[in-house]
């Protein structure tokens, strides 16, 4: 048993309060991997405490009242950890759209990748096919990973290149971005691009 | 879609002239349709069900539209005018596409939110399309795969369960909260929508209320109100 006083449920509220925090200041911690484990070990103390009570209990006198609490606080811890898994990989989803579905900027991003645990770039890879087998039921006239927040008002943007990108397909042929310069070109052909941080939007 | 839209088309295929707006409902066309369901499905807490004709419908002007813009374009002897009306269209065509893919990344949030209901229930499986059922199950999957990888296969084999029914808990299973409010618009007269023993409510032509979404769902399918 630890040294530190600590009563039932304390480290679930911990992560509980993590999530919190995420929720409110709108970004993605790092995975708390200890604190996670922390919390498995004392489910596992937890369930054996309660089987020693199970094995000990009077037939007449029915269930003792520690085994209740024990349970609680059982069924609590898990859905903490499930509520902190749970958020997180709502957060991951919200990522994923924010960059327009383009799984490997996020993942190659060292701020980002940093944060995630293994399962959660395995979840991630895999809500991407995922996807990508959902998207293919639509037509390639439409992409539906594209963006929803701003209606399109003009038909082209005139577009400062901020980081190389290659040679990109546009309705004028294919372009080679490179850093520095400007284009005129139509917003559905590098829309995706703007989000990612490539090119931006000169006003 | 706008009338400079129509006449490109027109122009592009004398033969079949105008082809899709012949085919609207209650003189209301695909795309006002398409809006309305748009905001319904926005606003509704459940998923509605799904306007797969009217899509296709509207995908396939979409790419009739984006061929004969294509055509155009190309074609030496238009005039300034013609070449500001296929711009025009090409602008009509980015917000008519704007449309159909928030109505669809809104209903497949809803999808990835309910996605483990959607699996046990069979009413709201007749809903939705056969894409999104079945990626509804392979997000239902993907979900209890991380779950278990992550945290349960660790837990002791009696907590290991993903459908526990503890008392005081709320389930674990999110479901589409229907008696959610929401401000309905009413279309044209209504029968009389029961709350309850002796309170009804007849809503006239363009009457305006804010009730449970459960008292109005019937009608908004029937298309009888639109949610505000």
């Amino acid at each position: 048993m630890s040294t530190e006083t600590r009563q039932f449920g304390d480290l679930a509220t911990q992560l509980i309060m993590e999530s919190r925090r995420s929720t409110q200041t709108d970004t993605l911690l790092k995975y708390n991997d200890s604190l996670v484990r922390l919390l498995i070990r004392e489910q596992r103390d937890l369930e054996r405490a309660a089987e020693a009570l199970e094995a000990g209990m009077d037939e007449l006198q029915g269930p003792p009242p520690a085994l209740l609490i024990i349970q609680t606080a059982v069924s609590r811890n898990k859905r903490c950890l499930l509520a902190y898994h749970s958020h997180r990989i709502d957060r991951l989803r919200d990522l994923y759209w924010d960059v327009g579905g383009a799984l490997p900027h996020i993942l190659n991003n060292q701020g980002f990748r940093s944060k995630f645990s293994p399962h959660e770039v395995d979840y991630l890879r895999q809500y991407n096919s995922s996807l990508m087998e959902f998207r293919s039921e639509f037509s390639h006239e439409l992409d539906i990973t594209a963006s929803i927040t701003n209606p399109p008002k003009d038909l082209h943007v005139l577009v400062h290149v901020v980081k190389d990108c290659g040679v990109i397909q546009t309705e004028l042929g294919s372009i080679n971005f490179q850093k520095g310069q400007r284009f005129m070109v139509r917003r559905a052909d590098i829309e995706h691009l703007i989000i990612q941080g490539y090119l931006e939007e000169v006003s | 879609m706008a009338s400079a839209s129509a006449s490109a088309s027109a122009r592009a295929r004398p033969a079949s002239a105008a082809p899709i707006l012949d085919t609207r409902q209650d003189d209301e066309s695909p795309i006002s349709q398409l809006t309305r369901h748009w905001i319904n499905e926005r606003h509704a807490p459940d998923i509605l069900p799904a306007q797969e004709d009217l899509l296709a419908s509207l995908l396939d002007h979409i790419r009739r539209q984006s061929d004969a813009v294509q055509l155009l374009r190309g074609e030496p002897s238009a005039s300034e005018e013609e070449h500001i009306r296929i711009m025009l269209v090409q602008m009509e065509v980015e917000r008519v596409k704007f449309i159909v893919r928030s109505y669809v990344r809104t209903r497949l949030f809803k999808i990835e939110k309910f996605a483990r209901f959607i699996m046990t229930d069979a009413t709201i499986q007749t809903r939705i399309t056969t894409a999104e059922r079945a990626h509804a199950s392979r997000h239902a999957h993907l979900t209890d795969r991380h779950f278990h990888t992550s945290v349960l296969q660790s837990l002791p084999e009696t907590q290991s369960h993903l459908d526990d029914t503890p008392i005081f808990m709320p389930p674990m299973i999110t479901k589409p909260d229907d008696s959610r409010a929401v401000f309905v618009h009413a279309l044209r007269d209504c029968p009389p929508i029961r709350f309850h023993e002796d309170l009804t409510l007849e809503m006239k032509r363009g009457h305006i209320s804010l009730m449970p979404f459960s008292f109005i769902e019937q009608l908004l399918v029937r298309g009888d109100v639109e949610l505000l």
